[in-house]
């Protein structure tokens, strides 16, 4: 199968020594990966540097068989939500819809309203995104995200701010996606629910380190969750009990 | 090329929501009219001496001070902060910089866009100081003139846009941004009003472009290094702009 994604020796670190260092991993077409990790794992430097918004202190990262550098080539198949959506305050939801949609060349009127149907905010479309709850803001970053119909998508808690109803409409849209039309997932929660139900592959990060990467079902073979999965993994690191 | 275009439209898209801007160009816009008024009430008292063709002809002439050294830089400070550190500091900057487009066409492409409101708002006072010459009884003297006059000066303030675009790229508050290319605009332009010597080497003395094209015969042959300094300040402004832009992270 074809990778979509890789990351050899990867490590970006930031002024403050936080960040993620010596990743490497790759994607396979139709996965879904998760990364589990805690706050400050360096779960969104990851997700920032795949998708332009961070430059990699050493290693490379691949899409699609392309340098990340490669902007362009690399972006126009990428729907990437990463922390809070980035609104303008002033603009309305089809405003931002429209605005997405010209630069890529085969979305049109038609799919921006599939999007925001998808996502349940039709009723909402000409209301400014400043006036958005923080739920509403997070359907319309994944409405974003969805638009151009990509072939990977970098999700950084996409459930994040989102009610059950809605977090459980977004987990059944992600698993529909990578099912029905083989769109690559990657997804970075700290929660290990969320990443249990979602994925098929997880990989746990930890201060800034891959501690693992392993298909769920292994994963699961010898822990009854991933929750014990990843705790057992950060004693293993750490040479003790973690409470 | 394309991208370059689709993000300038974005670009311009999101100034043309932002009603400040409006309301900066009614006002100046006021300024403009008011300022033929102003001719006309000094003539009014002095019972007519000077005939009204002779006062409000090349009225624009007569505003572009205003407007090439007040009105438009202030307008392009405010577009170069908004499109760039302002976005910065919301994340908004993130919505441009997740689409598939490289750095160097999205940078060009915000700078573009300040170029272009300040083009249309001189276009703007253009036609309203003409109409108010036209309709307050100034003739059309002049008119194509100060339309030539416009254009030259379109020139300098490219070079400007690119300079406060240059600036954003060094500051991390909208607030402290604006203050600095205010700051550094009006330096400039002092220095270049006391020191003569100085004024020819920095690039705020050119603002007034048309000065050195029209009603002057200077023999293109000395106007070469003044373009060349021109060209030079462009590319040093519009390369370490683009460079610090790459590097930003948002």
């Amino acid at each position: 199968m074809e990778t979509v994604l890789s990351l050899d020796h990867f490590s970006k670190v930031y002024s403050n020594g936080r960040g993620a260092r010596n990743i490497t991993f790759s994607i396979k077409r139709g996965q879904v990966v998760g990364l589990l990790g805690p706050n400050g794992s360096g779960k969104t430097t990851i997700m920032k540097s795949l998708t332009g918004l961070a430059q990699p202190s050493e290693g490379m990262v691949t899409i699609f068989g392309k340098q990340g550098t490669d902007r362009e080539a690399t972006l126009a198949k990428v729907g990437a939500l990463i922390e809070q959506p980035a609104l303008y305050e002033t603009l309305s939801a089809l405003d931002h819809l429209r605005m997405a949609a010209q630069y890529y060349p085969n979305v049109g009127q038609e799919r921006i309203e599939k999007v925001l149907q998808i996502v349940g905010l039709m009723p909402y479309g000409k209301e400014r995104c400043g006036k958005f709850s923080l739920g509403m803001k997070q359907r319309m970053g994944l409405a974003l995200a969805l638009l151009s119909e990509p072939e990977l998508m970098i999700l950084d808690e996409p459930t994040n701010g989102l009610d059950i109803e809605a977090t459980v409409e977004i987990r059944e849209i992600i698993l529909h996606l990578a099912k029905e039309k083989g769109v690559t997932f990657l997804v970075a929660s700290h929660l290990a629910s969320e990443i249990e139900k979602l994925c098929d592959t997880v990989l746990v990060l930890y201060e800034g380190e891959m501690l693992s990467f392993e298909t769920k079902e292994e994963a699961l073979r010898l822990h009854p969750s991933l929750e014990d999965y990843f705790l057992a993994k950060v004693r293993d690191k750490k040479g003790s009990v973690v409470l | 090329m394309e991208r370059f275009l689709v993000n300038l439209r974005n670009e311009l898209f999101k100034l043309s929501k932002r009603k400040k801007y409006l309301v900066l160009l009614i006002l100046g816009g006021c300024v403009c009219v008011a300022s033929a008024l102003q001719v006309l009430v000094v003539n009014y008292f002095t019972h007519g001496g000077i005939p009204r063709e002779t006062i409000l002809g090349g009225l624009m002439s007569s505003n572009l001070s205003f407007v090439l050294l007040l009105f438009l830089p202030l307008i392009a400070i405010m577009a170069a902060s908004d499109l760039f550190v302002g976005e910065q500091v919301d994340h908004t900057i993130r919505f441009s910089l997740m689409r598939p487009i490289g750095k160097g066409k999205l940078f060009f492409s915000k700078a573009m866009a300040v170029f272009v409101l300040c083009a249309f708002d001189m276009g703007v006072l253009y036609l309203v100081t003409t109409l108010t010459q036209v309709v307050l009884g100034g003739g059309t003297e002049g008119i194509l003139t100060s339309l030539g006059a416009c254009l030259l000066d379109l020139i300098p303030m490219a070079i400007l846009i690119l300079f406060f675009c240059f600036i954003n790229q060094l500051m991390k508050g909208t607030g402290l941004t604006v203050l600095l290319c205010v700051v550094l605009y009006v330096g400039l332009l002092v220095l270049g009003t006391y020191m003569p010597v100085i004024g020819g080497l920095v690039f705020t003395g050119y603002l007034r472009w048309h000065n050195l094209w029209i009603g002057i015969t200077l023999p293109f042959a000395s106007l070469l290094p003044r373009i060349g300094l021109l060209a030079g300040y462009g590319m040093i402004f519009g390369s370490c702009g683009y460079l610090l832009f790459d590097r930003k992270e948002a």
